[in-house]
């Protein structure tokens, strides 16, 4: 059974402007969150979380309603990323691998009080923010979908197989994969500091 | 355990931990280990220091994952989706059937046939053939002579 409102999956369906909007807002930040991540660039995670959305509208219609619609909406949000990833490498767009200012200052922007009063771990956060961006965005697609969905996303096992198409084994397997890499690179952090 | 055969340039093998250790633990961090594996897991973290160290720098790093702030979209976002949409489809992709819900486009018709009916019709009756009232000769009055006063 879905888990979106069948009265607002039929005005998706008869193209109703608020009922996009309304769909945005739930998912907006969510699905950004994975495009940022997926590609450690806040402009092209914009600009592939939108890519995302007109997706889902023009093919709202060939959505079942016995699937979940958070798993369609990300598989069409894994599939964006990936194909950017293609894209950018193709480009060579070393760029993408770099944290810009503005989202190290929208990150800052949100840190919480206590963050505020302790400069010195606001700043070991963003350095930490920026070791694991940096690690993720050296792992490949397929070993960076799951740990993104899993360790960053929290979603199941299940819903990761479902989103990726992938069996149970292959998904656990690619996660240690990237676990590793991931620790590997943040010893290597904690040595240097 | 492990399905995925690929060894991309991403992962990266390490010496000290044996990969079957770290995958045994990333399942125990996982919680997707059978309760009797967990509990096998569990006693190997507690008596054995490589497994000790590898639970603690794969939950760290799972830690360290989960911890990363939310990126959150930027405040115009839905505008932004709207209007790219708008763009592309020429207006039609909203337009038409967003528009029609807001204004009653069939009552307007029916009106506006209903407006052209009643028009045809007073044309139809009228003798001139124009909206113009016809003009009636008031009562009592001479008919306007045509022959010259003398």
């Amino acid at each position: 059974m879905t888990d979106v409102d069948p009265a607002l999956l039929r005005r998706l369906r008869a193209r109703d402007e608020r009922a996009f909007r309304e769909l945005i807002a739930a998912h907006r930040d969510r699905v950004f969150n994975i495009t940022y991540r997926m590609l450690g660039h806040r402009q092209e995670a914009e600009d592939v979380a939108q890519e995302v959305f007109i997706s889902v509208f023009k093919t709202i219609d060939t959505f079942r309603e016995e699937a979940k619609f958070s798993t369609w909406l990300y598989r069409v949000t894994v599939n964006h990323c990936k194909n950017r990833i293609k894209y950018l490498a193709r480009r060579h767009d070393r760029e993408r691998d770099e944290l810009d200012e503005t989202s190290r200052a929208a990150n800052t922007a949100v840190e919480g009080p206590t963050a505020a009063k302790h400069p010195d771990r606001q700043l070991a956060a963003a350095q930490m923010e920026k070791v694991l961006q940096e690690a993720i965005a050296t792992l490949d697609d397929d070993h960076r979908v799951v740990v993104v969905l899993r360790d960053v996303e929290d979603l199941s096992i299940e819903e990761i197989c479902e989103i990726t198409g992938l069996p149970d084994g292959t998904v656990k397997s690619r996660l240690h994969r990237a676990r590793l890499a991931l620790r590997k690179k943040l010893a290597r952090h904690v040595e240097d500091s | 355990m492990s399905t995925d055969n690929d060894t991309s340039g991403a992962t990266e093998v390490e010496e000290d931990i044996p990969d079957a250790v770290l995958a045994q633990v990333s399942d125990y961090v996982d919680g997707v280990l059978p309760p009797d594996a967990r509990a096998g897991v569990k006693a190997k973290i507690e008596a054995d220091p490589l497994w000790k160290r590898a639970h603690a720098e794969m939950a760290l790093t799972r830690d360290n994952l989960s911890g990363l702030q939310k990126a959150r979209a930027p405040a115009q976002f839905d505008q932004d989706v709207t209007d790219i949409i708008r763009k592309r489809s020429a207006g039609a992709f909203f337009g038409r059937r967003t528009f029609g819900d807001r204004v009653p486009f069939g009552a307007l018709l029916i009106l506006a046939v209903l407006g052209l009916a009643a028009l045809g019709y007073v044309l139809y009756s009228s003798s001139t053939g124009s909206l113009k009232r016809d003009a009636v000769p008031e009562q009592g009055s001479a008919q306007p002579s045509i022959a010259p006063k003398i």
